[in-house]
């Protein structure tokens, strides 16, 4: 039930039709159903129907002076493809009903007016129209959520780093493959202070704009706060989590691995808010899962604290920080990829640097995945450390 | 995704199974919101037969969690697969919902 009448347009040159509407119409005026208005002929109703926006339904005579129903009706949808006819005929005149109908008539009622056969047919159309509407909008809100989601995927593009810091005695590389439907992922990497590089990596909860911008607000923290707090991790992690908890009634949280890496030592000081654990592939052909520091996902619970972990990195190891859109990647039979498959990677031939190591991690998830459309991001960011400088 | 839902002895025990991920975490938000009132004090979320859950299924997690503490309620979670129960440790919210192995565990704690 809507809050208005609908309001409904006669056309017909009997003068004498309008006082009869009026007053067979009365109940459902009186109850603010219907809402009429009145005009001669085609060429006047289409003024009114320029004039007044508000009109659901036109209810026109055929045979009229200056412009018949026939010809109004082609003009109709020019002026609201949404405006739906009703075409009032002399009982039997088949030929103009078939023309009416032909031009998008929704119906027709025949004279004399029998007024209830009228009502229902009025009805019937108002009952089509708001179905209409109703489909209209949902439609609308279709084109509006792809709309917010194409804002939101170029928000989350351009955070990531397209330049990555080198060394004569190590790479970074990263890259991400965003799902189809817009995921939460993004990775940073970041120039500090004595050739430090930082690396992060982070996945937010949720999709759309509000997650794209609590990913730009994460990263913005991000880089702001790591210039001060350099190796304090721990540190860095407990203020970013104070941060992004306030006002933040969506609950929504970030998983974030941020870690430090000295290329003069080979150190890696890393602290982890609820993220996958990366891993280190050995020039040996072992790998080694960083052990976790017990931290939780960002913006969940203040106050939360935070612990580090320092590793040294040996010359030849690649460190590569990932997303659960790589070990959650998911083939035809429902199977995911799982951290075993992560670590046999480079079974054999261990990576020989960070481009080379992230595209081949894409490539395995990619071979595994096939055809399967992905639910989730897919991010890799990789570190390949030749060893010390001389 | 349905939620199925009963209480015993004051304790609302809700179950969710299949698959939680980023396409039905809002159908399990508003299913998991209509078992529970507000004036429930004890509420055990059975993920027993629960065989994946994305961050998308952790945040209504958290936010149930949210809602439950704010009207005074206990919380817990109970029969997580291995790989569920992991998924919950990586992320540290094991560190903030009370996880049991199984749903007597979970009941009788919150007694």
């Amino acid at each position: 039930m809507r809050d208005k009448p609908y309001k409904i347009l006669v056309v017909d040159d009997e003068v004498d039709l309008e006082p009869l509407m009026l007053q067979r119409m009365r109940r459902k005026i009186r109850s603010g159903t219907y809402d009429f208005v009145f005009a001669h002929n085609g060429l006047e109703a289409l003024e009114v129907l320029n004039r007044d926006k508000e009109i659901d339904m036109v209810l026109s005579d055929i045979n009229m002076p200056q412009m018949d129903g026939l010809a109004l009706l082609e003009q109709i949808p020019k002026v609201d493809p949404n405006l739906r006819a009703v075409i009032i005929s002399a009982y039997g005149d088949m030929k103009n009903i078939r023309t009416a109908m032909n031009r998008g008539a929704f119906d027709f009622v025949t004279k004399p007016l029998d007024f209830k056969d009228l009502q229902v047919t009025i009805e019937r159309t108002l009952q089509h129209l708001a179905e209409w509407k109703e489909a209209l909008q949902s439609r609308d809100k279709l084109v509006a959520l792809q709309n917010e989601l194409d804002v939101a995927s170029q928000m989350q593009r351009s955070i990531l780093p397209s330049r990555f810091p080198s060394g004569d005695n190590y790479e970074v590389y990263g890259d991400m493959e965003a799902a189809r439907n817009v995921g939460g992922d993004f990775f940073d990497v970041l120039n500090l202070q004595d050739d430090k590089v930082g690396l992060a990596v982070a996945d937010v909860s949720d999709k759309g704009v509000p997650a794209a911008l609590f990913m730009m607000s994460s990263r913005t923290l991000l880089k702001g706060s790591a210039i001060g707090y350099m190796d304090d991790v721990a540190g860095l992690m407990t203020e970013l989590n104070n941060l992004l908890v306030e006002d933040n009634e969506a609950s929504m949280f970030v998983t974030l691995f941020y870690g430090v890496f000295n290329p003069y030592t080979g150190s890696f000081v890393y602290s982890n808010g609820g993220h996958n654990t990366p891993v280190i592939y050995h020039a040996d052909g072992s790998t080694t899962l960083l052990p976790l520091t017990n931290g939780i996902a960002l913006a969940v619970v203040p106050d939360m604290s935070f612990e580090m972990h320092s590793v040294t990195l040996a010359p030849g190891d690649t460190l590569v920080l990932y997303t659960d859109g790589v070990t959650e990647a998911m083939n035809e039979h429902k199977e995911e990829f799982e951290t075993s498959r992560l670590l046999k990677v480079f079974e054999g031939s261990p990576p020989s640097g960070a481009q080379q190591a992230n595209e081949a991690v894409f490539q395995a998830v990619r071979d595994f995945v096939g055809d399967t459309p992905q639910s989730d991001d897919i991010t890799c960011l990789s570190l390949h450390y030749e060893g010390p400088s001389s | 995704m349905a939620v199925n839902s009963d209480r015993q002895n004051g304790t609302l025990i809700a179950r969710a199974d299949g698959r939680i991920d980023g396409a039905n975490a809002r159908e399990f938000q508003v299913a998991l919101e209509s078992a529970i009132d507000p004036t429930d004090s004890n509420v055990v979320l059975d993920l027993e037969n629960l065989s994946y859950i994305s961050s998308a299924g952790l945040r209504v997690i958290l936010m149930t969690a949210k809602t439950l503490q704010r009207q005074k309620a206990k919380f817990a979670i109970c029969s997580l697969s291995p790989s569920i129960k992991e998924v919950f440790q990586i992320s540290g919210f094991d560190r903030i919902i009370p996880i049991h192995s199984t749903l007597d565990d979970a009941l009788s704690a919150l007694k």
